[in-house]
């Protein structure tokens, strides 16, 4: 693969990037499409499993229309090819050797089966990247365990660390188990494809455990440590915390708002501010005045106050008029809050895309600005859509062979 | 033929500011083989060396590896002086302070891409540094409930769960590498420099995924539903021996339901009409938690992960502290590496600082 610059305002060089990730590595891939990479999705005949996964949009079944499928695959292509024939494979390989970087999450193992693992295609391209996503990793005792979203929350310890002390430890939502091991890998692919055309190095294997990536996501806590130090567990401290009153969330009167007062200060402004409202003069009480901390011996008074004082405000409200009073409330955003927010709104993190099966939709692109790179802007593909330009354009399949593979179900 | 050099050898960056997020990204950088100067002066440390619930300084060792430290206090005109001279000789500068501090205290990015014309600026803040929140003053852990997944964890009908770390500054500290590495990449190759401004605010929104197009579509929100699923049953954690010991269990396949019932003796409820089905145990989850709940109360949570591993249906303890630092698995991949950190004393200059051993 010759080497090319990035396009203007493009962040990346049009790396060649084969995207064989389930969830536990898609946003890895979407990362790379969305900077400039050439990602290219590489699907079961039949289509990539989560296009099967709903919600759909409108509510209408449809391999196109799936809100998961839209979302993690931004900015690729697609092509159909089934890696467990020997045809299939004997084309994996034509497309592995004109790759820079291959991604997978199958279990361990899965590719060597195949034939595809990472010694077989280096012999045919000494410069790839191969870069596995998988719940344990490669190695160790756990390799081959089975695992979901929710064993990835367990394994980590994230779910130790999620909920009310006195209940069970909790899932947190929206797959998070999914985004650490995904974006640690996009790091080191990066890290890779910096060594080898900037250093001079050779092509690598990567090995991402979700695990591992995971443990690396609270780090401020560091469990093992807190372990090894003091024979402490890291734990669940609830909505509320215990040590630092007030914060956490709280009802207000259109949802809820979380808010912390860290200094002595921020105390006096918002109990001063509490007592304008209420009218309660307990708030004023002196033993409540001093640093965070000073207040947890009174912490159940505390939070009523606190609640019968945000429960009066919109969390639009206690966040506007916080600010002007040096006082730091967050609303706890909903999916419409995000749309309609006017910070988002303003820094270009918001851009319609136009699929021909799910219409014109926002999606969020990106995680920062600049002037002189953008990510971009093309929907997720239909399925086996980039077939014939690649298979035919660039490996050089004649229309003959491509409609053969075709009626075989290879592609 | 080992190649002798490490991926990042060569690129110099400084790294100015606090917390989580930007020393992270400075972290991952370094440990690929940048030369990575974390600045701080002596009288204003990163808060992170003297969180009082982790006396050791939560992640100290993790945030410092393979890191340089210097103290310059840029906020006197001698030190400013010698920070512009670094950036002179950097090849990024990264930064998560607010623009009106920076301005404070003379630090203006057009004047140091003066310094340095071809400089990467990587520009971390929390809400965003333009818009009309740019000058709101916030704090990370808070910052998290702003990107939409706070009210998609928890159970039903209650309060969010929050979760004890701030994970959307760990978004952004883990993506930044990615901006950086392919800034210094376009530079090199087409000979252009980028300012990069990311935020937790984002990097946490960005998380909240399908639902945001799903609510563009239909105009639902997602709900809590606590450790439940809807393509899995049972799907939880259940309570084992010992104080607070759980092991997460997720039957999702037809397969792994006979392998489950299997792994457990074949109890008869396993065989009941009301739990044949995936349909019919989500219909039935309450009192299919009870049974599994009873099955496992009697056991390790190591017992009940080891058992249903082996059966081949996904299972694991819910690990605390001590299970990830004594883990043979993690132990067998090397995860934790010794290393030398350095315990923060605001009386003292830093070289008398001790030093300690540590893992990261």
């Amino acid at each position: 693969m010759p080497f090319e610059a990035p396009a203007d305002g493009v962040l990346l060089p049009p790396y060649r990037v084969l995207d064989l990730a389930g969830p536990e590595g898609v946003f890895c891939g979407k990362l790379l499409a969305d900077y400039g990479a050439d990602v290219i999705k590489v699907e079961p005949p039949a289509g990539d499993p989560t296009r099967q996964r709903p919600p759909f949009i409108g509510d209408q079944p449809g391999p196109e229309r799936s809100a998961y499928f839209l979302f993690y695959n931004t900015n690729k292509r697609s092509v159909t090819l089934d890696l467990e024939s020997s045809q299939g494979q004997g084309l994996f390989k034509k497309l592995a050797a004109s790759a820079d970087v291959l991604i997978e999450s199958f279990p361990v193992g899965y590719m060597k089966s195949l034939g595809l693992d990472f010694d077989t295609l280096k012999t045919g391209n000494p410069g790839l990247v191969m870069c596995s996503v998988t719940p344990f990793g490669q190695t160790g005792p756990w390799k081959d365990f089975q695992s979901t979203d929710l064993i990835s929350l367990a394994a980590s310890g994230f779910m130790q660390i999620t909920g009310d002390p006195d209940g069970p430890p909790l899932r947190q939502g929206n797959e998070q188990s999914h985004f650490p091991g995904a974006q640690h890998a996009a790091a080191a692919i990066m890290g890779a494809l910096f060594y080898r055309d900037m250093q001079g190095g050779p092509g690598q294997y990567i090995d991402v455990s979700m695990q591992e990536a995971m443990i690396t996501y609270y780090t401020d806590a560091h469990p093992a440590l807190a372990w090894m130090q003091r024979g402490e567990n890291v734990t669940r401290v609830g909505t509320n915390s215990t040590l630092v009153i007030p914060l956490g969330a709280y009802p207000s009167k259109d949802g809820w708002i979380s808010a912390g007062i860290i200094t002595p200060r921020e105390w006096e402004n918002l109990s001063q501010w509490m007592y304008e409202v209420t009218g309660n003069e307990d708030i004023l009480n002196d033993a409540y005045k001093g640093g965070n901390q000073d207040r947890a011996p009174y912490n159940d008074i505390i939070t009523a106050l606190v609640i019968d004082f945000t429960t009066r405000f919109t969390s639009e409200e206690l966040f506007h008029q916080g600010q002007e009073r040096n006082l730091v409330f967050i609303p706890v955003n909903t999916v419409p809050d995000l749309l309609s927010d006017p910070q988002l709104e303003a820094s270009n993190f918001w851009f319609d895309l136009d699929h021909a099966d799910a219409g014109t939709l926002k999606y969020p692109l990106g995680v920062f600005d600049s002037e002189e790179v953008s990510p971009g802007t093309k929907p997720a593909p239909h399925l086996g859509q980039d077939n014939d330009a690649i298979f035919g354009g660039e490996l050089g399949l004649s229309e003959t062979e491509l409609a053969s593979l075709h009626a075989q179900g290879t592609i | 033929m080992a190649n002798p050099k490490k991926a990042l050898e060569g690129v110099r960056i400084l790294e100015l500011g606090p917390y989580v997020a930007l020393p992270m990204t400075g972290r991952i950088l370094a440990s690929m083989g940048a030369e990575v100067i974390k600045v701080e002066t002596n009288k204003v440390l990163d808060e992170m060396n003297f969180i009082p619930a982790w006396s050791r300084g939560g992640g100290q060792p993790e945030f410092q590896r393979a890191k340089k430290r210097i103290t310059i206090d840029v906020r006197t005109p001698d030190g400013l002086e010698v920070f512009k001279e670094l950036v002179k000789v950097s090849d990024v500068f990264m930064t998560n302070f607010r623009r009106n501090i920076l301005d404070r205290w003379g630090i203006d990015f057009p004047e140091l891409r003066r310094l340095r014309p071809d400089i990467i600026l990587m520009w971390q803040t929390g809400l965003g540094g333009i818009g009309p929140y740019y000058t709101y003053k916030s704090y990370g852990i808070l910052v998290q409930h702003m990107g939409g997944v706070s009210l998609m964890s928890g159970e039903e009908g209650e309060p969010p769960a929050t979760i004890n770390t701030s994970y959307s500054d760990y978004h952004t500290g883990v993506f930044q590498p990615v901006a950086v590495i392919g800034a210094l990449m376009r530079l090199r190759l087409t000979g252009r420099p980028a300012t990069m401004e990311s935020s937790i605010f984002k990097s946490g929104a960005l998380t909240a995924g399908p639902a945001i197009l799903d609510y563009q579509s239909t105009g639902r929100t997602p709900q809590r539903m606590g450790n439940r699923d809807p393509f899995a049953a049972p799907h939880g954690v259940y309570r084992c021996q010992g104080d607070d010991r759980w092991c997460a269990i997720a039957v999702q396949t037809d397969e792994h339901w006979a392998a489950f019932c299997r792994a457990i003796g074949s109890p008869e409820w396993c065989s009941e009409d009301s739990f044949s089905s995936l349909e019919s145990r989500l219909a039935d989850q309450e009192r299919l938690d009870g049974l599994v709940g009873e099955w496992t109360a009697g056991q390790t949570a190591e017992d009940v992960m080891t058992r249903l591993q082996e059966a081949g249906v996904p299972a694991s303890l819910v690990s605390q502290g001590k299970d990830l630092y004594e883990s043979a698995h993690l132990k067998a991949r090397e995860f934790y590496r010794p290393t030398r950190f350095y315990l923060a004393d605001r009386a003292k200059p830093a070289w008398e600082w001790q030093g300690e051993e540590g893992i990261a």
